[in-house]
């Protein structure tokens, strides 16, 4: 614990972590990953599945950092490995620069009971347990006597708005409640990471739109550090500052959301971003040409989505000042620019 | 491919030949290994060392002791209180759930022995019972939560589990026996043995099946392996160690006949009464009072469990001391007056009628029922007991039988045939399994022509089959024993009213398992086949009886298993065969004889069990690819 390293600024580091499942020693499955064989090929020469491939990765304070990926890219068995619910083949996870791979239990133990906190896909709620007292969970096992937790857990119920609630147990409620009281029980510890296993992805369409709005609002008024794994591409739009594409085991491009979409680096990421309406996600930045429009034009801000200048260009072809965030002209934004945009994005 | 298989079937044909030319009928006596010298041996041992052995003296006879303490004071203080308090308590715990008709049911059933006049004798049984449960419980939960948490203790104390639950109660009795005497003890023993093979197991099951989310969110809050056991998997257990003590109370009264074997005394000895008297009657009578004990700690058990979330009523701390108090104040003023004991009795007057009736069938169709008992005991059993003892060799048995296992099941249980056959032969006790197969078999083709039909007619009304439920229910309850006194009397004692209680006692579990799997069948299965045009009756033998099969053999599978348990049974009704060596053994001088019974049942139980499950197993398989 004596190797202070790392960077204060961020909450978490994440470097060459593995996991490797199957009986004997993962050396040789390593040495063929790292050769460059395929999982499938791993695992039929070794019998062992590298489900986590050297990954590398860190989250600064108050990011919202979201790793996508299909089922079987290894996203859940990558976020059990931040928390050691697996233990991760090799490799180093720096909380403020301690590492929590190499923590005996009893420091791990007060690691979770402090710092880091999980929502889960299928909400691992206790049946047995009121809201009240799922919430309390935490502060229970840190022994934290009954009024102090059951007035930080009506405080938190409150937070995401499930007050008058408390009594009732948790298969009473429809599942984005049942998640509330998941993200609730999370919150009640007061974590400095929260980690998220498709928290979402149990839920109706209409109800997922609904907590992801939750969540972001949350977050404005949190700034916590936040992991969150999903399946869903449109829902790491939305949420991510930054974007990991993960698959069979490895990331395949890390980036926010519009270096990702303007710029995909592998065919399977160009996949994915195929199907998203660019004018929703670029910022007016990528379209700007160098320029100055006439006095007294409109101006946009460089960082808005290309989507809030569609309607302005419509209602007057006349090009549009792009202002960065300090005000200052960086060029002019007009209807060319933008439809061929977006006759690009048709191709 | 088929040139072959007549080439095999030819060799074998002309094997069996040669052997049933060459070989003996019976099996050589001389060959007997004498199983039985060892445990005498021991007995002589035990005899002469009760007194000042460290075995005894620091081990057997202080868990006696206490044992023997908890039963009295239990005992003693039920028996101090006033009749109706226990009443008064069964109700409140189930009117608080909110059924108030189960509650008065139940209330009815606490003082219905006394009523008929049993009330002291359904105090001891309760006592005993009540012991051997909190026996069963304080070491059957960490077991089940040892098993649970550890794959080498569950692997070890599996097969173990399964030996417990096969080996008949007779025969495991005579080691308790030996090592406690007789009396109560020993048979609170027997009984905790006997019932905690469930405990273990659901306790087992209630851990595994915590959902796995919730325990990684204990671990991801920091909970250490004690809170998690202690507030996540215990609780989220607590359904299904319920249901194991539930089951447990149900195993435990399973043998409250056979208890009486070793002097246990209550409505076991009553039983067994009725039994040498004859009196179906009075046999009725007392074993509706073993129901009504069975029926108020199954329901007892089950309002004590609270559903999380159900909106059942809850006693606030007040009226909890209230009702406490209440209670407490009846108590004293009960004892005052002196209203401890039952206070009246309607005795035998229930009975009677019953007895009249049995009697009066009994002379009325003797023209059916003779001819009945004569034709399965001459043509049937002796036959087929002169068969396998005498006209067959032993060779052609043992190639016979793992030839068609084989067929039937492949070459591993073959191989266990053919030693098991040859095992029960040198234990000695051939001529015996002999007579208990034939009657095994003969119940067990009588109750698959009778449930199976039922159970498949049943299936397809759900309607009918709720209204059969609760009758098929008691009679899974009432002590097999008792089935038998009524055919005792119409056919005379001999071995076909053991066959028709055999038969009695298994088809419920039979047309159960039937319909289950008839009425589980895939909806949609039934749709196609409707959409193309089936017929009823097409539908019923093209679909649904085949997808249904791996349950109808499970059915069989069942019937077989609880036809060979009252196998024992029937040797107390002059069924002969193992069962009648096994009371023999317990009963009298010859303790070994027990071990070398219990091998020869286990082997068959072994047997006939793996036989049909590996059918219904085999009938599984293409499904599951």
């Amino acid at each position: 614990m004596s190797s202070v390293h790392g960077d204060a600024s961020k909450a978490i580091e994440v470097r060459n972590v593995w996991k490797v499942f199957g009986q004997g020693s993962p050396d040789e499955a390593i040495a063929l990953a790292k050769a460059g064989t395929t999982r499938q090929d791993i695992i039929t020469s070794t019998d062992q599945t590298v489900a986590v491939r050297d990954v590398s990765f860190s989250v600064a304070r108050g990011e919202t950092f979201v790793v996508m990926g299909l089922s079987g890219s290894g996203k859940s068995t990558l976020i059990r490995c931040l928390s050691r619910l697996i233990e991760p083949t090799s490799g180093e996870v720096l909380l403020n620069g301690e590492d929590l791979l190499a923590m005996n239990a009893d420091q791990l133990r007060e690691v979770r009971r402090g710092k880091i906190s999980m929502v889960f896909q299928h909400f691992g709620l206790f049946p047995h347990r009121k809201v009240i007292d799922n919430i309390a969970y935490g502060l229970e096992v840190q022994k934290v006597d009954k009024a102090t937790r059951h007035a930080r857990a009506t405080e938190v119920l409150n937070i995401v708005g499930l007050d008058g609630w408390a009594d009732r147990y948790p298969q009473q409620l429809s599942g984005g409640m049942q998640q509330r009281v998941g993200l609730a029980r999370a919150l009640a510890v007061d974590p400095e990471i929260l980690l998220f296993d498709e928290p979402f992805s149990a839920l109706d369409p209409l109800i997922r739109k609904e907590m992801q709005d939750e969540l972001i609002r949350l977050q404005k008024s949190m700034q916590r550090t936040i992991i969150f794994i999903t399946h869903d591409f449109a829902e790491a739009l939305r949420l991510g500052d930054r974007i990991a594409i993960m698959k069979d085991g490895s990331f395949d491009q890390v980036g926010t959301p519009e270096e990702i979409v303007s710029n995909p680096a592998t065919p399977y990421v160009r996949e994915f971003v195929n199907d998203v309406p660019r004018a929703k996600v670029l910022s007016v930045r990528s379209v700007t040409v160098a320029g100055n429009a006439p006095a007294g034009a409109r101006t946009v801000n460089a960082s808005s989505r290309i989507e809030t200048v569609i309607p302005m260009l419509l209602e007057r072809d006349e090009a549009i000042q792009v202002l960065d965030e300090s005000g200052s002209a960086i060029g002019v934004v007009n209807r060319h620019n933008v439809a061929s945009m977006l006759q690009a994005e048709q191709r | 491919m088929m040139k072959r298989y007549r080439t095999v079937l030819l060799a074998v044909l002309a094997l069996l030949m040669g052997l049933q030319i060459a070989g003996s009928g019976g099996f050589p006596k001389s060959w007997n290994i004498h199983l039985s010298d060892p445990i005498n041996t021991w007995q002589s041992w035990i005899r002469s060392n009760r007194s000042h052995h460290w075995l005894f003296t620091y081990l057997l006879n202080p868990i006696t002791s206490v044992v023997e303490f908890g039963l009295n004071k239990t005992e003693a203080f039920i028996s101090w209180l006033p009749w109706f308090i226990p009443a008064i308590i069964v109700f409140a715990v189930i009117a608080r759930t909110g059924k108030w008709i189960v509650a008065s049911f139940a209330a009815f059933a606490v003082i219905y022995p006394g009523i008929v006049g049993v009330w002291p004798q359904s105090i001891e049984t309760i006592s005993l019972m009540a012991v051997s449960v909190v026996i069963s419980v304080i070491i059957g939960v960490p077991l089940g939560v040892w098993t649970a948490l550890n794959k080498r203790v569950e692997s070890f104390l599996r097969p173990i589990l399964d030996a417990m639950q096969t080996v008949p109660a007779t025969v495991y009795l005579i080691p308790i026996v030996l090592l406690f005497g007789i009396g109560k003890v020993p048979a609170a023993i027997a009984t905790v043995v006997y019932a905690l093979p469930p405990m273990v197991r659901l306790t087992s099951l209630g851990i595994q099946q915590v959902p796995h989310s919730a325990i990684e969110a204990g671990q991801m809050f920091g909970a250490t392996k004690r809170q998690i056991l202690a507030r996540i998997q215990l609780p989220l257990a607590l359904p299904s160690i319920i249901a194991g003590i539930n089951q447990t109370v149900m195993m435990a009264l399973g043998i409250v006949v056979i208890a009486t074997l070793v002097g246990a005394g209550g409505l076991g000895q009553e039983i067994m009464q009725t039994v040498r008297q004859l009196s179906p009657g009075r046999g009725l009578v007392v074993s509706l009072a073993v129901v009504s004990v069975a029926f108020v700690l199954d329901r007892v058990s089950l309002a004590l469990v609270r559903n999380p979330g159900s909106t059942q009523h809850k006693f606030s701390r007040q009226q909890w001391l209230a009702f406490t108090g209440a209670l407490v104040a009846a108590t004293i003023v009960g004892r005052l007056l002196g209203w401890h004991e039952f206070p009246f009795s309607w005795g035998t007057s229930f009975a009677d009628p019953v007895d009249t009736g049995v009697i009066w069938f009994r002379d009325t169709f003797s023209f059916i029922t003779h001819p009945f008992n004569d034709f399965i005991v001459r043509e049937v059993l002796v036959r087929s007991q002169k068969l396998l003892n005498n006209s067959l060799s032993w060779q052609f048995i043992v190639v016979a039988a793992s030839a068609i296992v084989y067929v039937i099941a492949g070459w591993k249980l073959s191989l266990t045939t053919a030693i098991g056959i040859v095992l029960i032969g040198l234990t000695g006790r051939w001529p015996d399994a002999v007579d208990t197969l034939s009657q095994t078999l003969v119940a067990v083709l009588i109750s698959i022509v009778i449930a199976l039909p039922i159970g498949i007619w049943l299936g397809r009304r759900p309607r009918a089959e709720a209204a059969l439920s609760p009758i098929l229910d008691s009679l899974q309850t009432i002590p097999p024993l008792i089935y038998a006194i009524p055919f005792v009397m119409i056919f005379t004692v001999g071995p076909v009213p053991g066959v028709i209680a055999a038969v009695v006692y298994s088809i419920p579990p039979g047309i159960r398992l039937t319909s289950l799997g008839i009425r589980q069948v895939n909806a949609e299965s039934i749709e196609a086949a409707q959409t193309f045009g089936a017929t009823d009756r097409q539908v019923l033998w093209g679909v649904r009886i085949p997808l249904a099969m791996p349950s109808i053999i499970l059915a069989i599978n069942q019937m077989v298993m609880m036809v060979l348990a009252m196998a024992i049974i029937a040797g107390m009704v002059g069924g002969g065969g193992l069962g009648y060596r096994s009371i023999e053994a317990l009963t009298g001088p010859n303790k070994g004889l027990g071990a070398e019974v219990g091998i020869a049942i286990v082997i068959m139980a072994t047997i006939l069990d793996r036989l049909t499950q590996s059918t219904a197993k085999r009938l599984q398989a293409p499904a599951a690819m």
